[in-house]
């Protein structure tokens, strides 16, 4: 008798999908039921106890919560935009450039190669206030005559912590963005030109929409780890002072670890997954739609 | 003067200008690493010296040889930390790539029901937070006693690595065209034999630079490592990083010269896939 014959997409892609289902799925769901129970690391015997959404009500009138949610998400949105915008400038600057394009190309892969944790860690080394480059530098130059308190002071703690975070991520922009550059046409931009429109609209109308895509597959790409601000985070701040760079990650590790109440961290944790899922499906789906429209127009 | 040499100097400045600004960038680039660089050579007094010294007035080895002879400054096993290191990335990184040279195959190769959304839901899994997935894996694990293990750890990076690698090395054999495999078949061949001796070899350097970010990612990742390793049976050297904080002195020295072992392999491997990385990120942009 001839048994049932998987496709063979099926059968290549089993192993990718058991991995996933065993070390993503299954554990997601696992912490999915926990977030119903008031579980504790110290006490086993409360994960058999089911309390409804308790923990969800708990967290959706935690003030400390949602501060962390609302800063988590100001961050990223501020710090997404300024990665686009700083890197589509860089890559229209090394396109620009006559000569030792290559060598400039290898610079800017600088950061990528840096783990978050090691960002992290030479930012909060420049920004010490004591002996950090940063305030010697603004010292140095007579611009302030006191040390600066760049990771004590939450605002400034915060700035620092974007600053980092931009330096780490917009070389993924420059790179794809100037990959598409590189990889465009000459004849429309020259066309457009002599048809008398001025650099400005040149860009606008004819670069800008063929390097879109690329700009989406750098977000999507980006988005897809957005949460590796919580290494450059853990290690400058580790969400202080007094929780004022707190995020949902800092928080989520804090309650889990420190607190043990791993059902409420894991209720809470849903709410970090639910966020990183939206920025993801936001930007494939743009990416998708600028692809469609690519193929029709080219 | 006239319109033309005005139009020259005009020209020119734009030029300067333009030379100005990508200097600028890419100081702002380079400048914490050879700042990094720079401070794990000189003595921690100078590190520490108000006013500040700006040219190191004596350069030396001598935090790397602390931290290499055994447990040095502070008490840090980095050996330990860098073995540790070694073998859970390149044995995650030859898993994952056996899998998603499998998994990106298909995509590349068959048409079959719902393949976007397969594809979707791949990419899903790998943007679950490190700190969110570490909650359930470190109980399951608890249970299972493979925390602070190699096992433990290598089978959590195949699965962070696989979605993207699945990515990559998919773009990979959509750049190799369909005609050449059908034509080794036709010539004999079976599928298997097309796959291993005209399709793989083709997208071969892909694959490769695929591996490496893969690597990478294991290399770097310290949200689940810093949850699921415990002691030297398993830490690696993003969590080894960590232990210099943790105390109330930082070592600044000796965290500089630790930064600069994890970065060095970074370094040497993106600079040899660079070029197909970027293609392998973009096959797809144009074609669809």
């Amino acid at each position: 008798m001839k048994g049932w014959r998987p496709s063979p997409p099926l059968l290549l892609l089993l192993p990718a999908v058991i991995v996933l289902a065993a070390v993503v799925v299954v554990p997601l769901l696992l912490s999915l039921y926990s977030s119903f129970t008031p579980f504790r690391l110290t006490k086993p015997e409360t994960f058999w106890v089911f309390i409804g959404a308790r923990n969800y009500v708990a967290i959706l009138t935690s003030r400390a919560f949602w501060v962390a949610f609302a800063r988590t998400v100001v961050l990223l949105t501020v710090a997404l935009n300024l990665e686009m915008l700083i890197g589509l400038g860089l890559a229209l600057l090394v396109e620009k450039a006559s000569r030792g394009q290559r060598v400039l190309r290898t610079i800017m892969m600088f950061p990528m190669m840096f783990s978050p944790i090691l960002v992290g860690f030479q930012f909060k080394f420049m920004f010490n206030d004591n002996i950090g480059l940063v305030n010697n530098a603004l010292q140095g130059l007579g611009l302030t005559d006191r040390a600066i308190p760049w990771l004590i002071d939450g605002n400034l703690a915060f700035i620092a912590i974007l600053i980092a975070e931009i330096w780490s991520s917009t070389s993924v922009f420059a790179i794809l963005i100037l990959a598409g550059l590189l990889a465009m046409p000459r004849e429309p931009v020259e066309a457009a030109r002599v048809d008398g429109c001025t650099p400005w609209q040149t860009f606008r109308y004819v670069t800008w929409p063929f390097i879109m895509p690329f700009a989406f597959i750098a977000m999507t790409i980006r988005s897809l780890d957005v949460a590796r601000a919580y290494d450059i985070v853990k290690i400058m701040t580790d969400g202080g002072p007094a929780g004022r760079t707190e995020l949902v990650w800092t928080l989520v590790a804090r309650t889990a670890y420190s607190d043990a109440r791993m059902g409420m961290a894991n209720a809470m944790a849903y709410f970090s997954i639910l966020l990183s899922i939206l920025f993801t499906v936001y930007f494939y789906r743009k990416l998708a739609a600028a692809r469609t429209q690519i193929a029709a127009e080219w | 003067m006239d319109q033309n040499s005005l139009h020259r100097v005009g020209n020119k400045a734009l030029r300067i200008v333009h030379g100005i600004g990508l200097f600028l960038a890419m100081l702002v680039i380079c400048l914490p690493g050879i700042w990094i660089v720079l401070s794990s050579l000189r003595p921690t007094v100078e590190i520490m010296a108000k006013p500040p010294v700006w040219i190191p007035q004596q350069l030396s080895l001598d935090a790397y040889i602390a931290m290499f002879s055994g447990v040095g400054q502070g008490g840090i096993p980095v050996l330990d930390y860098f073995r540790n290191s070694l073998i859970i990335s390149v044995t995650s990184t030859v898993i994952a790539i056996v899998i998603g040279m499998a998994g990106g195959y298909a995509f590349a190769r068959y048409r079959f029901r719902a393949k976007s959304t397969m594809f979707l839901g791949l990419m899903l899994t790998r943007t679950v937070p490190g700190i969110a997935l570490s909650l359930p894996l470190f109980f399951v694990f608890a249970r299972l006693g493979i925390i602070d293990t190699h096992f433990g750890l290598i089978l959590v990076y195949v699965a962070l690595n696989v979605p993207f690698t699945v990515w990559l090395i998919d773009g990979f054999f959509r750049q190799v065209p369909k005609d050449l495999a059908e034509a080794a078949q036709i010539d004999g061949c079976t599928r298997w034999q097309a796959f291993w001796q005209v399709e793989y070899p083709l997208a071969g350097p892909g694959i490769a630079s695929a591996g490496i970010f893969a690597f990478l990612t294991s290399w770097n990742e310290f949200a689940l490592a810093s949850q699921l390793t415990r002691s030297i049976n398993s830490k690696t050297l993003p969590v080894g990083l960590l232990d210099y904080t943790a105390e109330f002195t930082i070592d600044w020295r000796g965290m500089c010269a630790l930064a600069v072992v994890m970065i060095i392999p970074a370094l040497t491997l993106t600079f040899i896939v660079q070029k197909h990385l970027v293609g392998g990120l973009t096959s797809g942009a144009v074609k669809g």
